[in-house]
């Protein structure tokens, strides 16, 4: 709240911001300020530092932190006018600008060893993994963007002449980025890019800079004197997120001074082979200079999870660890080291049996991905046989190749919102008609949903000049405008028409409140289509619209939309705040806004049924859709597609293979009756999923001529063959459920035999696995000899199975049988152990099979039957 | 010799059935007759009933864990040895009941 001590051109306020003034308020205000010619002077009481107000550089630097006291002077000719505007934006606006920083948690914490490298005594330092995988290579430092220190000595003799030197070289610099901005490129690089462009046209920056030139100052030592005295403001932040500004801004002086000077300052690095770049921080575009493919993994030293090169190395996949202390001493250059950012460790030795480790892990993970991606090419369908269609969400035509790669079903979401933004003119109809016929063509005939533009609000875009607005996810925002931004709606309209020629396009239309918006919509495309059929331009004339279902009001006329449109999306993330009115970038009422509230589920119920009754088609594209613990729920609700990131869909392909219809009703009719989110949340914990169709034992586990050198590597060997297969979707937790059964006592039985086995949740599936060693290793077994051959058994905890645990039973007996073990060890391939296993033998003499407890009789024919089943 | 015995472990998917059968074999080998009782995690089976107790000379517990129905062999020596004996040296725990 605000205590507003009031004379006409001054006032103190509190800060409302949880998150303090970081950017994204900052330029709310400094872009209010800005059409003022008064001098607006913003001073943080606390740290008694002063910003100008229009720029938003000053604005941050000020670190004003959450309930720090300010005071607003205006001074100037239109004075009372903009103090009046100010304090109401302020007193109103200013706290809804306090959208969530883009924070990214760490994705764990750093953790322990595998046991396989414990054993060995290896040491590793830890750091927080913030984007996962691991990645091997030879370390390259690189510095921080140095600034060159000579420029000090330069003589500047005629001011006129170095001002102009420093403004061509800041629109050139502009000018770059801006054509980078309109090139192919992630949303993450986009957001990265505006950050910079609203540094360039900083009104503080290029005031400082004009000053320093106006004492003497070349072009250059301005600019880099300029550079100095904000980032030095910067790094003095509380805020991690501020401090981080602080590399952009360098980085901007940098490519200036390049500008400036007409050379390269500091050449980057050349990776020229596998490398892990370590830096204290890095700048992002030193990041993107860097040759992408050679880059293994990022360890970063005092980078935070706001750091634009962490938010690039994530959208990179490239794996990246921070928090790392002491680099520079831990490690040289050229050394060989693992990044393992799935457990947060940097392991700085490349010994044998690391190498061995990590080669594993990865050919492990690689085969993994590969099956998982493999299954998803099918059609994702329950373990009861209802299908559903999994789509790929998508802002822009490079995701197209991926989504498809990945297994798309179709594109449930293509926002084209991001074809206008980060511009300073809308995409021309050819240029959009493009990108839309590149979908239509990579989809080969799926469906292709185009979202007319969802502009405004917290999306802005500069040429289409909207307001500034108290509550923009209420205000004017998606279909709202188009009535004032006809003639770009129709453009767009006519481009995505023309595409429909070229496959199975579909519209949708965001933001829909009510019908009359859909019939309004449906007029501009019925004069477009008129006038493509009097152009002879060809279109898809059955082309279906549908609409986004994100403002409740939708879902109680939805009887009177399904006589208009052909579709609906739900999109979960609008509408979940708007029905339960609470905004989820507010961290005091975030825990509101969840999509498991059963008042939600039950309004997703009601939608998903009422369309259906009118036999029309409903998708679901919002985050909802992309969390593994939700698919029960939408299963259950009868979606008939959902549509998420695309790097989500395999292993939600998968998932969807392993539930049924039938247990997700009836857990969805628990749901629906819980009496809070807490009570749906521990029904969805306990989701049991139906093992994958696959016999115990099947070739994909028996490991021949294995090259593991001890019992850890060999006990690790097998649960990767597991987690290859789908058995398990925790192989760290299966290992370590192995082991606390083995360090009770080895499971080596003696004759070169082990059986190391467990019982545990994270076995999905009972499986035998089989490892024959090319070389004995030592397992402290019985008898104190080597063991050659390694059966684990695996068991889920919930084992309703119990026929496989009567397998496992049999199968210890057998083991105490001589001739058993001996056919075993004479077997030279997959194919002969299989035929033993079934109880059946290859070999020339018979083998009893019959176990001597009377009541296992029969057992052979059973053991051969449920392995083969 | 009569003989009865149970078998246990903490897992009970794979050493109580391994004892039983090495159990079984032993005895078969040194001519007595056998007749154990696994407690695993299909539950207990091959129980021995009142009779088979009675009858049997002696009882070997070849067991990591606590036995079920303890109580059953009042009146009967026994002899409790660590599962992992019973794979390793089963043919030792009979010396020892004949000895």
């Amino acid at each position: 709240m605000t205590q507003n001590a009031c004379t006409a051109a001054e006032f103190t306020f509190l800060c409302p911001l949880p998150n303090g003034f970081h950017a994204r308020p900052a330029s709310h205000l400094a872009t209010l300020a800005g059409k003022f010619t008064s001098n607006c002077i913003l001073s943080n009481l606390r740290t008694g530092r002063t910003a100008d107000m229009k720029s938003v550089l000053s604005l941050i630097a000020a670190d004003i932190n959450f309930k720090d006291q300010c005071r607003v002077r205006v001074n100037g000719a239109d004075e009372q006018a903009a103090t009046k505007a100010i304090q109401q934006f302020i007193d109103n606006d200013l706290s809804a600008c306090d959208l969530p920083l883009p924070k990214l948690m760490p994705d764990g914490q750093s953790g322990i060893l595998p046991r396989a490298l414990r054993s060995i005594g290896l040491a590793a330092y830890s750091g927080f993994p913030v984007s996962r995988g691991t990645g091997y290579g030879k370390v390259v430092i690189v510095s921080d963007v140095a600034l060159p220190p000579e420029l000090s000595t330069e003589s500047a003799s005629d001011p006129e002449h170095e001002l102009q030197r420093a403004q061509r070289g800041m629109e050139r610099v502009r000018a770059r980025v801006c054509e980078n901005l309109s090139g192919q490129i992630s949303a993450a690089e986009a957001g990265i890019l505006q950050a910079h462009l609203a540094i360039l046209g900083d009104v503080a920056l290029a005031g400082h800079i004009q000053e320093k030139i106006s004492q003497g100052r070349s072009a250059g030592q301005a600019v880099l004197e300029a550079t100095e005295f904000f980032s030095s403001l910067l790094r003095k932040s509380e805020s991690h997120y501020i401090r981080e500004r602080a590399v952009d801004l360098r980085e901007i002086c940098h490519e200036v001074l390049k500008e400036i000077y007409g050379l390269e300052l500091q050449p980057i690095a050349e990776l020229t082979e596998p490398s892990v770049v370590a830096a204290e921080n890095l700048a992002p575009r030193q990041l993107l200079h860097l040759a992408r493919k050679e880059i293994r993994a990022l360890v970063l030293e005092s980078a935070g999870t706001t750091s634009h090169a962490v938010i690039l190395a994530r959208s990179l996949a490239i794996p990246t660890l921070i928090g790392v202390k002491n680099l520079r001493q831990l490690l040289s250059p050229g050394q060989e080291v693992v990044v393992d950012a799935n457990r947060g460790l940097l392991i700085p030795e490349w010994t044998s049996p690391v190498c061995r480790y990590y080669e594993r892990e990865l050919s492990t993970q690689q085969s993994r991905q590969a099956a998982l991606v493999r299954n998803a090419m099918a059609p994702a369908i329950t373990a009861d046989g209802r299908r559903i269609e999994v789509a790929a969400n998508v802002s822009s035509a490079e995701e197209l190749a991926p989504a498809f790669a990945n297994g798309a079903d179709g594109i449930g979401l293509f926002r084209t919102e991001m074809l206008f933004a980060g511009r300073d003119h809308p995409p021309s109809e050819d240029e959009q008609f493009e990108v839309y016929v590149q979908a239509a063509r990579a989809a080969r005939g799926q469906p292709v949903i185009l979202r007319t533009f969802d502009i405004g609000g917290d999306k802005p875009v500069p040429y289409l000049r909207l307001p500034a607005e108290a509550n923009p996810f209420l205000g004017y925002r998606g279909v709202r405008i188009y009535g004032e931004h006809r003639e770009l709606v129709c453009a767009q309209m006519r481009a995505i028409l023309r595409a429909s020629a070229f496959g199975s396009v579909q519209m949708m239309v965001p933001m829909v409140a009510s019908r009359e918006e859909v019939l309004w919509v449906k007029a501009q495309l019925a004069q477009v289509q008129n006038d493509l059929r009097n152009r002879q331009i060809a279109f898809d004339p059955a082309m279906p619209v549908g609409i986004m279902i994100e403002i409740p009001s939708v879902a109680f006329v939805l009887d009177q939309l399904c006589e208009e449109v052909d579709f609906f999306s739900i999109g979960t993330n609008d509408l979940v705040q708007y029905f339960l009115a609470a905004d989820r970038g507010n961290a005091k009422v975030r825990g509101l806004s969840n999509v498991k509230h059963p008042a939600f589920l039950r309004l997703l119920k009601q939608i998903v049924d009422e369309v259906h009754k009118s036999g029309k088609y409903i998708g679901m594209c919002g985050e909802m859709a992309g969390d593994l613990a939700h698919l029960p729920l939408l299963l259950a609700l009868g979606l008939d597609e959902i549509s998420v990131a695309s790097f989500e869909i395999p292993i939600l392909k998968e998932r969807i293979s392993r539930l049924t219809i039938s247990a997700s009703q009836s857990l969805l009719s628990k749901a629906l009756a819980c009496k809070g989110i807490a009570e749906v949340e521990s029904l969805l914990a306990n989701v049991s999923l139906s093992a994958p169709h696959a016999p115990l034992l099947d070739r994909d586990l028996i490991i021949l001529d294995s090259k593991s050198e001890n019992k850890e590597e060999a006990i690790r060997e097998i649960i990767n063959a597991l987690y290859i297969k789908a058995r398990t979707n925790d192989p760290d937790r299966l290992e370590e459920a192995v082991w606390s059964r083995e360090d009770v006592y080895s499971t080596g039985l003696g004759y070169g035999f082990a059986v190391p086995h467990c019982k545990t949740d994270a076995v999905i599936a009972g499986s035998i696995g089989i490892l024959k060693l090319s070389q004995p290793v030592e397992w402290g077994a019985l008898d104190g000899l080597p063991v050659h051959t390694v059966i684990l058994l695996a068991a889920p905890e919930s084992e309703a199975n119990a026929k496989h645990l009567r397998i496992f039973s049999q199968l210890a007996r057998k083991l105490m049988n001589d001739d058993f073990r001996s056919q075993l060890v004479e077997a030279k391939d997959a194919n002969a152990m299989l035929y033993i296993f079934n109880g059946r033998t290859c070999h020339r003499e018979q083998v009893t099979l019959s176990i001597q407890n009377k009541r296992s009789r029969g057992s052979k024919t059973f053991l051969a039957t449920n392995l083969r089943e | 010799m009569k003989i009865v015995a149970v078998t246990a472990c903490p897992t009970g998917i794979a050493h109580t059935y391994m004892a039983a059968a090495r159990l079984e074999k032993t005895a078969k080998e040194l001519g007595h007759e056998i007749k154990v009782e696994t407690q695993g995690s299909l539950g207990t089976e091959n129980a021995l009933t009142e009779s088979d107790i009675s009858q049997a000379s002696v009882a070997i517990f070849a067991v990591d864990i606590h036995v079920e129905g303890r109580e059953r062999f009042k009146g009967v020596k026994i002899i409790e040895v660590p599962l992992q004996e019973a794979i390793k040296n089963a043919k030792g725990i009979f010396e020892k009941i004949q000895g």
